[in-house]
């Protein structure tokens, strides 16, 4: 039932976005912001789970978290194939290959894309190691979604504090152990 | 005797409620209900209610940009870059009333012979107003089409009369912290204030360049850079500053704000290129306002005719 409750509350902003995004006067400019936002948003929500498990344990509720995190990465890659390169892979190939800000992303997509294919019980239980590789991930995305704006906000400064936090804690606990 | 025991839900005739004032309660309730569906949708109303309110322009009607596809007022008045209020393009619609815009005195000095000030009833009575509908790109990689409503540039500069010094043009928004809130913050603000952008003399006085004080019919609503504005509509939109107060003659070019914030990415010239790329993202294609798909961008915003000889032979990679 939970799990049910947990499906419809990360469905919503999808929701959400497609009733919105028929105003918007920029519209693959918002489908950009909205998705990167929310996958990011979502990215470092699965990974807060772990550091508060003691505290309320939400373990079994990552994966599904993980997997939207990834979706909302799909849905923010799609637009920028279909919408804003037109269908073009010339143009998503080129865009990769010659600008940091792109392939950051493409890159952190990539990762996110493996570690959904890994994510079944039985491939996570083999592949569990290289899921780590979310610490990159979240390192890469946070310049990335930095690099997008043309004068840094609070809101990247907050989510550079959250990810220092987070590595921290990562990198703290395995010294210890 | 017979007693009239009152049950305690008789209530008295002047106690009932007039039934207009339970009818407005009803609206009261409907427009609770409205502002929590949209909050945007209000907003947009109040945006149409302020351009009814805005004062009329007398003006005559040009030939530029006869055949373009206009955006609507709602979306050049919605979607604006004014980080003197918020780095939201949604926010200064919202904020902008901080702003005062009349009276507005400005200032024409450097090197000129006549150094002066100009007042926004100079420039409405002096003047005869014209409307020209230009392409607007921005730097970001959207665009639109503003009917613009003013007059050229070089009829406020040949008044001040420039020396033969005058090489460069320096124009200077408005510092008031009291009308915009984001110069308060002095060092944690958005961007070094006040903005400054620049022209070389030939770009000023080309037939294109426009000051304008008003689009759509009508003064300008303050988050498009009311009173005044500077319109460039062959270079990217930073350079076409808002709320100038002063134009000074230089003979050096001047440092403008975004080549001063990051002098990579933003140049002095800042001329709409397809072929030069911002290092984050491409500029051959742009996103129209409103608009799922995109379009070509044009070499120098579709103006190549009117200003690519001011360019000859310039390597317009270098000087982006």
């Amino acid at each position: 039932m939970r799990r049910v409750l947990l499906f419809i509350l990360l469905v919503l902003p999808f929701i959400y976005l497609i009733i919105t995004v028929q105003d918007a006067n920029d519209p693959i400019k918002y489908i950009f912001t909205y998705t990167g936002l929310t996958s990011l948003i979502l990215l470092i929500g699965s990974l807060c789970i772990s550091p508060f498990k003691k505290i309320y344990n939400l373990l079994r509720y990552r994966r599904m978290i993980g997997l939207f995190s990834f979706f909302y990465a799909f849905l923010h890659f799609m637009n920028f194939y279909i919408l804003d390169a037109e269908l073009s892979l010339n143009f998503v190939l080129k865009e990769t290959l010659d600008k940091p800000f792109i392939y950051l992303g493409m890159i952190s997509f990539f990762i996110l894309f493996l570690m959904a294919l890994t994510s079944t019980k039985k491939l996570f239980a083999k592949f569990n190691k290289w899921h780590k590789f979310v610490y990159i991930v979240l390192i890469l995305v946070v310049i990335h979604e930095s690099m997008a704006q043309k004068v840094l906000s609070s809101l990247e400064y907050s989510f550079i504090v959250v990810t220092t936090i987070l590595l921290g804690y990562r990198l703290y606990n395995y010294k210890k152990a | 005797m017979y007693i009239l025991k009152k049950q305690n839900w008789h209530i008295s005739e002047n106690e009932v409620t007039d039934e207009t004032l339970f009818n407005k309660r009803r609206d009261f309730l409907k427009l609770g209900a409205a502002a929590l569906v949209s909050s945007s949708i209000i907003s947009e109303k109040l945006a149409a209610v302020e351009n009814s309110k805005r004062k009329l322009l007398k003006f005559s009607k040009t030939s530029f940009g006869k055949g373009l596809d206009l955006s609507t007022f709602d979306q050049a008045s919605t979607y604006n870059n004014f980080y003197e209020f918020s780095l939201s393009k949604k926010d200064p619609a919202k904020m902008a009333h901080t702003l005062n815009p009349n009276p507005w005195d400005l200032e024409i000095l450097g090197e000129v012979e006549n150094p002066m000030f100009i007042s926004l009833e100079d420039i409405q009575n002096s003047y005869p107003l014209e409307e020209r509908i230009y392409r607007f790109r921005c730097v970001e990689g959207w665009s639109m089409v503003v009917p613009w409503i003013g007059i050229t540039l070089a009829h406020i500069i040949k008044k001040a009369k420039p020396t033969s010094k005058a090489k460069y043009v320096k124009f200077t928004t408005m510092f008031d912290p009291e009308q915009f809130p984001d110069q308060k913050r002095g060092l944690f603000g958005n961007i070094p204030y006040p903005y400054v952008e620049g022209l070389r003399i030939d770009e000023a006085m080309n037939d294109l360049t426009f000051m304008s004080i008003g689009m759509y019919g009508k003064v300008l609503p303050n988050q498009n850079g009311a009173p005044i504005r500077l319109v460039v509509p062959w270079k990217y939109g930073f350079k076409s500053i808002k709320s100038i107060i002063s134009i000074e003659l230089v003979e050096k070019e001047p440092l403008n704000t975004w080549k001063m914030i990051n002098e990579k990415e933003y140049g002095f010239y800042a001329n709409v290129n397809p072929e030069v790329d911002h290092p984050r993202w491409s500029q051959a294609r742009e996103r129209k306002l409103g608009s799922f798909f995109k379009q070509k961008t044009l070499m120098f915003n579709g103006y190549e005719k009117e200003v690519g000889h001011m360019y000859k032979g310039m390597d317009l990679k270098r000087f982006y």
